[in-house]
């Protein structure tokens, strides 16, 4: 397990991470939110024991990180760096192979050989670093942060220079590591990726804005919606209506559907559904309705960076 | 310390060399200029202008000032006396040869890492600071001392076959022994450590080499003194000058870790 608490970090009189409380579990796949300049790289090298915190502990299965015990703490985390960082005159199997050895592999070049046919490199293992694309380098700083089958894993942009085919085996290959019960943190703008992948997210400016499961934090932000499709267009405005009737609030008609807030979906959704079938209007459709996290993140964001400016100006 | 990390580090600084070979250029250039500028002086001018060395009157007071202290001279005659001086001398380049040479490699070790991104993966492993930096010392300093016995043979050899006799034998002692196998690769280690330390200093390795003039400094002053007959270093300030150069070697080393900030290079160089 992974937790970090009450984390600030400053540089001079800039605080770059402040008061930040949250942990990984053991098989989490964690992810960690933020716009540029929010902390999420100083963060990620404070947990993986690269800089200290000013103040606050991470820990690391139980043993806190300090400078005395960090050397050999980060035997235990694999940790992606934002940029791959590769030695471009090396070959591919010698950029992982050093790796594994500084790592303490047992067999290194069994380790390098499965982590290089697993990102599908072991036909360019002879290959000089310079030569490969950028989505290869990718896979191969994967490769490398991955060969010595860490029990904590630190990604920065995994999936950055991907193509869809490699990002979504990089993806499965997360959920299998999360399923062996690795403890898994990854730091994205790829809202779509932390959708697939995080079942916990914390969006962070330089302090916690906000943390939970992503269907929780629409909810919060949102409520419960309920989205229904008629089946004829011109049955729209009565429909809308009808629902009103029964209820619902914050009700939208667009396209072929109406879109309502609703107190307790589980209660009035049916109870819409049936007045709207009695009504005479065809029903094509009816499913709760989540707003992209994209809409959530900026929502949370702004809310955040507000109660950030209050502060300051209450500071002053 | 761990040895496989540090065998790991240094095994991947030789595969760097090996991809670039031009990287070594430097010492090869300079051992060959070794090689070649004793035997200019000592057999190829006095051959084409017919001068004996032993006819300098300046060299002859230098050489018999040192057979005081270096008994195999006083039995030779004094024109292989004075050969078998000079050659001796000329060994210092030796020392000064792998300096130069390999502090180019060791100036770009920590420079280089930062400007190609790849500092910070590497400081994502259990490598401790000394290991890297030892590691970075040793893989620079392992091709040049390679290169440098190479030299070194084919230099004796040459002295053999082009020296006067009994040259060869005279030059083969405890001061040679000293002056090759001790003081030449400590004052190399002191002079490489120092350059790493400010090349983690630095963004410029340029800034990093500067720093190894100050430990050749002393050793051609060392040549340049004994050339002149100003004086004679023995035998002992020898081995008391090899444990000097060993001692700033290893104050270095821990100086150098103790200069190298993971966490100000990580946030601050860019």
């Amino acid at each position: 397990m992974l937790s970090a608490l009450q984390l600030t970090r400053q540089f001079g009189s800039r605080t770059a991470v402040q008061n930040l409380s949250f942990e990984v579990r053991r098989g989490e796949v964690f992810g960690l939110l933020g716009p540029n300049g929010a902390g999420k790289t100083t963060t990620l090298r404070m947990l993986g024991g690269l800089i200290f915190p000013t103040s606050g502990t991470v820990s690391i299965d139980g043993t806190a990180v300090s400078p005395r015990n960090a050397d050999a703490l980060r035997a235990r985390i694999g940790f992606l760096t934002e940029t791959p960082g590769l030695w471009e005159q090396l070959s591919v199997a010698d950029n992982v192979l050093t790796y594994a050895r500084l790592f303490g592999v047992s067999r290194p070049h069994e380790a390098v050989e499965g982590m290089l046919r697993r990102f599908d490199l072991w036909d360019r293992r002879a290959d000089r670093v310079v030569l490969l694309s950028k989505g290869m380098k990718q896979k191969l700083a994967l490769a490398r942060a991955l060969v010595h089958d860490p029990r904590v894993i630190l990604l920065d942009e995994p999936t950055a220079n991907l193509d869809p085919q490699t990002s979504r085996a990089v993806r499965d290959l997360i959920i299998e590591l999360r399923d062996r019960g690795r403890t898994i943190l990854v730091s994205t703008h790829n809202l779509d990726e932390v959708e697939r992948l995080a079942s916990r997210v914390a969006l962070i400016s330089t302090r916690l804005i906000a943390i939970g499961e992503p269907r929780e934090l629409r909810r919060e932000l949102f409520g419960r919606r309920l989205r229904i499709t008629v089946v004829s267009l011109d049955a729209l405005v009565h429909a809308a209506a009808v629902a009103t009737r029964c209820g619902a609030t914050e009700v939208i008609a667009e396209d072929n559907s109406i879109s309502m807030s609703l107190t307790d979906p589980d209660r009035d959704a049916p109870a819409i559904v049936a007045a709207l079938v009695s009504a005479g209007i065809g029903v094509r459709e009816a499913k709760d309705e989540d707003p992209p996290l994209e809409d959530v993140y900026l929502k949370l964001l702004d809310a955040g960076q507000q109660s950030n400016s209050r502060t300051v100006e209450s500071m002053k | 310390m761990n040895r496989d990390r540090i065998a790991a580090l240094i095994g991947k600084e030789l595969r760097e060399f090996r991809a670039n070979p031009s990287a070594i250029a430097p010492v090869v250039l300079v051992i060959l200029v070794c090689l070649a500028l004793p035997f200019v002086v000592l057999v190829l001018i006095p051959h084409l202008t017919g001068e004996s060395l032993a006819a300098d009157p300046v060299l002859r007071k230098a050489v018999s000032f040192a057979a005081l202290y270096v008994p195999s001279l006083a039995g030779l005659p004094p024109a292989a006396a004075a050969e078998a001086f000079l050659f001796q001398q000329f060994l210092l380049l030796f020392l000064v040869a792998p300096i130069v040479g390999a502090v180019s490699l060791a100036a770009y070790s920590v420079v280089g890492e930062k400007q190609g991104r790849t500092l910070e993966p590497l400081l994502t492993t259990p490598l401790t600071t000394v290991e890297m930096l030892l590691s970075k010392v040793l893989a620079a300093f392992l091709p040049s001392l390679v290169i440098e016995a190479v030299g070194l043979v084919i230099y004796l050899s040459l002295v053999g076959v082009f020296a006067a006799p009994g040259v060869l034998q005279a030059i083969f002692n405890m001061r040679t022994v000293l002056l090759v196998g001790g003081i030449g690769p400590f004052a190399s280690l002191a002079a490489l450590q120092a350059t790493i330390a400010v090349s983690s200093r630095v963004s410029d390795p340029r800034s990093a080499q500067q720093i190894a003039v100050l430990l050749v400094l002393p050793l051609v002053l060392m040549l340049v003194g004994q050339v002149a007959g100003a004086f004679v270093i023995t035998t002992t300030a020898l081995a008391l000058l090899m444990v000097a150069f060993a001692v700033t070697w290893i104050i270095l080393l821990y100086l150098s870790v103790a200069l190298f900030q993971r966490e100000t290079i990580l946030t601050s160089w860019k």
